[in-house]
């Protein structure tokens, strides 16, 4: 063989080993790209946890029905009481206190600003989920509420998404108009990959634009076969209640009969669904709130028309989903996509707007009046309105738990949780047995992805995430991932709670707490309507003791103020009347429709 | 805002829906806009307009459909019109019933050369003559019910559940011959004869149904028939319905103002004197404008002017209208009382 048949030798073999070497690398490459399943992790904003169809709602959901058909459902998952303060969690897989919201940043006390855990921001403490995801070869989009960070280097294309189309704040109107509830951000600021969006297009409806852009960000990063982990983060339902005009009655009258009604056929519909037990402690109608039944009928229409916009806006997210969906079905992804359905805190019963820009003579009352002033019943809905559907719908959506986004009795960090997709064992399930926590789901993504939680991330440590994969739980290997012995905590605006098994002690500003410590079973008493602190005081102290644990390991620290310190002032009064009291005598004598008649008069 | 005064100013709202419901069509001015927007059954409604009407006919026409005034003549007419109307509910359909009392005066200058047989006494053929009268007119009462688009507003619920898009209205007038007459005169308030007007005002409304951001698209076509008038100049004068069609562009401005354009075209009123045709019929087309402003929860303000633009070019006539409305509601007036408790 001469030197230039040896050199055309060589230069086959090499050739060959190359080959060789491309197809064994590329098969491993596919092979891994189909062993990891896309992740579709899809947040409802101040969604409550009785609203969907299967969750016992009547509202008409029938996309995440359906998931929840394919999939299961799990009663005891909790986030926190507020929306960054979760999605802090969230994105991080570790406690708010340590990924810098330890407090929501709008509301930050004095003795807090500034301190590590605190910063109103998610930190360089912690790496996101999307930055590991983006590292170890995900695609990573998000389409939505971010509200853990506003600066450059905080916003989402630098936490790790390589496409965002993202508001960065929350509260704001869902319409083009664009304006902020907060006056200091009086606008909307919204991204697009990393870069400031200037207007919006005229016909922008925030839950169809968020869709719409999930679906665009799939189809065009999906040449290269990588999986993605897509983020979807409605800003539905949380005030101002906004619908497309088409969307604005198709709730009509659907909640004249008042919050009670309502409310109790919701108890019985998750009595059937076996979502609560019958003979379990479901929590009173808050105190201050009037029976709907002693509510003159023109009284509950006006009410009602809030909570029909409300259920508008949920049932429209849910047709948004059903496109995400479709979509994914018609470019075969479906079946490879993990798809985790929350709700980032309990249904809003607070004020909002009059926290915001309620009083006259402040830069918020001014930033109320120049863009959402009008609140006509008819004209709700509809830009330049800011309608919330107030505490006593907000205790409907919360069915049977006790108060409202905020605090952190049940009804403010209860949520609904959907898993389906592959891998999901048990279909149409539901599982009552495992207690999960907002903190676990960045871990369960990394491990559905194949990837560890490092301890440096771009060169500087990042704090260990403590929340539980749920891998081995969906997958049908444990009923939990907790044992008897693990503890979940929470804080926020100085309320507190710590949860082990069935036990929970809260400590929440008056009115609706006593400012001390109250230990409630969950097991019986779901509503946290019987303090058993006098009965059990050893079990109560035993929870303290975690409390002080995880003040410790968290470095939580107690706000010197609370926008809830006076809650016991600002709240209405007690209504005297109330569904047993004053007990009244013959009124059932006097037909209903009678009763409607003598009411229509007013 | 305090929660009692937004109650009231809601209920007050809800309970005047209708901001008028009578107008003084008989002299040559449309029923305005938002004639027939509904108010809640039990809602009283006292309207007073003013009405300065100008016409001249240069040609054989004639105007004033109802009066009959000589072609080829001038005429003012300062005119009073006191309306009470009663909302209600009939075949479980939101109604209205309206009286109206016209008074005022006219004074016209008349140019025509006419046979004889024509002129009132006194008059000399072929050269100009004036005439006036002064008093009441004609009462007029109105019937108007919905056929589609607006049940019964019988309660508050029914406001707050009352967003219109598409309506239609019947609506029947009677005119009844109690005003002034003088059958040795040309120019007279009262027609000496019935009347009538059937209507059917067909309305559109666009925008949210809150104050502050309604508008509707409003057209009335209708027609005017009239009883001969017997004691004509000691003949009987005749004359052919007048088919009408009104319409208005109407939008809020404010959640206490809005304003409307407004069109009226009227053909016909051929009219027949012992036998003998007189005159051309009526081609008037007028085109206005009218602004509308709600001064407290229970007074309106409105002014309009209209002039007419299209038509028979041997006509013109200007109208100026400014009117006052004053509603309530017992349930409305009752709630204040308990508010200022």
């Amino acid at each position: 063989m001469n030197i230039k048949g040896k050199n055309l030798f060589f230069k086959l073999a090499l050739a060959t080993m190359l080959t060789l070497t491309l197809t064994i690398s590329t098969t491993q490459v596919n092979a891994q790209t189909q062993s990891r399943p896309n992740i579709l992790l899809i947040v409802a904003d101040d969604l409550g946890y009785s609203d969907l169809g299967s969750y016992g709602g009547e509202i008409n959901t029938p996309v995440l029905d359906q998931l929840a058909q394919q999939g299961m459902r799990y009663t005891d998952f909790y986030v926190a009481a507020t929306c960054s303060i979760t999605r802090s969690m969230l994105m991080s897989g570790t406690d708010n206190h340590i990924a810098g919201l330890g407090n929501m940043s709008e509301l930050n006390a004095p003795n807090q600003v500034g301190k590590p855990g605190y910063e109103g921001v998610l930190n360089k403490r912690v790496a996101s989920v999307a930055e590991l995801l983006q590292e170890n070869g995900y695609h990573t989009y998000m389409a939505g509420k971010w509200h853990i960070g506003l600066k450059p280097d905080q916003i989402p294309h630098a936490r790790g998404f390589e496409r965002d189309f993202s508001a960065l704040v929350g509260g704001g109107s869902h319409f083009d108009d664009g304006w902020n509830i907060n006056w200091q951000i009086p606008m909307m600021p919204y991204t697009e990959d990393g870069r400031p969006v200037k207007k919006l297009p005229k016909d922008f409806y925030s839950t169809r634009a968020y869709t719409d852009k999930t679906i665009q960000f799939i189809e065009e990063g999906r040449k290269d076969n990588k999986p993605f982990f897509s983020y979807l983060a409605f800003t539905a339902p949380h005030g101002p209640l906004h619908l497309p005009d088409d969307w604005l009655r198709l709730y009509k009258n659907r909640y004249d009969e008042g919050w009670d009604g309502i409310r109790q056929k919701r108890l019985t519909r998750m009595q059937e669904l076996d979502i609560i037990d019958k003979n379990a402690n479901f929590a009173d109608r808050l105190a201050f709130l009037p029976r709907s039944s002693g509510m003159v009928p023109a009284a509950r229409v006006l009410q009602g028309r809030k909570m029909e916009l409300y259920a508008g806006m949920v049932e429209y997210m849910d047709d948004q989903i059903g496109r995400v969906f479709d979509y994914l079905k018609e470019i075969g992804e479906y079946d490879n996509t993990v798809v985790i359905f929350i709700s980032d805190n309990g249904a809003e019963g607070n004020d909002l707007r009059s926290m915001m820009a309620g009083q006259p003579g402040t830069m918020g009352y001014l930033h109320g009046m120049n863009n959402f002033a009008e609140n006509n019943h008819n004209s709700i809905g509809r830009k330049g309105t800011y309608a919330e559907y107030g505490p006593a719908w907000a205790q409907v959506s919360m069915t049977p738990f006790r108060i409202y986004k905020g605090w952190v009795a049940e009804g403010g960090i209860r949520s609904p949780l959907i898993i389906s997709g592959p891998g999901v064992k048990g279909a149409g399930g539901l599982n009552k047995k495992a207690v999960l926590h907002v903190t676990d789901i960045a871990p369960t993504v990394l491990e559905l992805a194949g990837i560890e939680h490092p301890a440096t991330y771009k060169g500087r440590d990042i704090e260990p995430m403590q929340g539980k994969s749920w891998v081995g739980m969906i997958e049908g290997d444990t009923e939990s991932p907790r044992t008897a012995d693990d503890w979940l905590g929470w804080e926020l605006f100085g309320n507190r709670a710590i949860r082990q098994g069935d036990w929970k002690i809260t400590w929440l500003y008056e009115p609706f707490g006593s400012e001390d410590w109250q230990l409630f079973n969950l097991a019986t008493d779901p509503g946290e309507q019987q303090d058993l602190s006098n009965e059990l005081p050893e079990k109560r102290q035993e929870l303290i003791a975690l409390w002080d644990e995880y003040v410790e390991t968290n470095g939580v620290i107690i706000g010197d103020r609370s926008p809830f310190e006076q809650a016991g002032k600002q709240l209405p009064t007690r209504v005297l009347e109330s569904d047993n009291y004053p007990p009244v005598r013959g009124l059932e004598a006097v037909p209903y429709e009678k009763l409607l008649e003598l009411m229509n008069r007013q | 805002m305090n929660s009692k005064i937004r109650h009231i100013r809601l209920l007050a709202f809800v309970t005047n829906l209708a901001i008028l419901s009578f107008s003084a069509p008989v002299f040559a001015v449309d029923d305005g806009a938002r004639a027939f927007w509904k108010a809640r059954e039990g809602s009283t409604v006292l309207s007073f307009q003013f009405l300065n009407l100008n016409m001249q006919a240069s040609g054989a026409e004639q105007f004033a459909p109802g009066l009959y005034i000589y072609p080829n003549s001038d005429a003012e007419a300062n005119i009073v019109v006191a309306s009470w109307v009663r909302h209600i509910t009939l075949f479980d359909r939101a109604s209205s019933f309206a009286v109206n009392l016209t008074g005022g005066s006219v004074q016209a200058d008349i140019g025509a050369s006419r046979p004889s047989d024509f002129l009132p006494p006194g008059a000399t053929p072929n050269s100009e003559f004036s005439q006036s009268s002064s008093g009441y007119a004609d009462p007029t009462v109105q019937l108007d019910i919905n056929l589609f688009g607006t049940p019964r507003l019988k309660s508050n619920v029914d406001l707050f559940n009352y967003e219109p898009t598409w309506t239609v209205d019947a609506a029947v007038m009677l005119g009844v011959p109690m005003g002034e007459y003088d059958d040795d005169k040309l120019v007279n308030l009262g027609l000496n004869r019935w009347f009538t007007r059937i209507a059917l005002p067909v309305k559109y409304h666009f925008g949210a149904f809150s104050p502050g951001y309604m508008g509707s698209f409003e057209i009335t076509p209708s027609v005017w028939m009239f009883e001969d008038n017997d004691d004509f100049l000691g003949q009987t004068l005749e004359n052919d319905p007048i088919l009408q069609l009104e319409a208005h562009l109407t939008q809020d401005f404010t959640p206490t103002v809005f304003g409307s354009i407004d069109l009226l075209y009227r053909k016909g009123f051929e009219s027949t004197i012992g036998g003998v045709e007189a005159g051309e019929e009526l081609d008037i087309g007028d085109l206005g404008y009218t602004l509308n402003v709600t001064t407290t929860d229970n007074l309106t303000i409105r002014a309009s002017f209209s002039s007419n633009v299209f038509g028979d070019n041997d006509v013109e006539n200007s109208v100026i209208r400014m009117q006052f409305v004053y509603r309530w509601h017992e349930a409305t007036e009752n709630n204040k009382k308990l508010q200022h408790h």
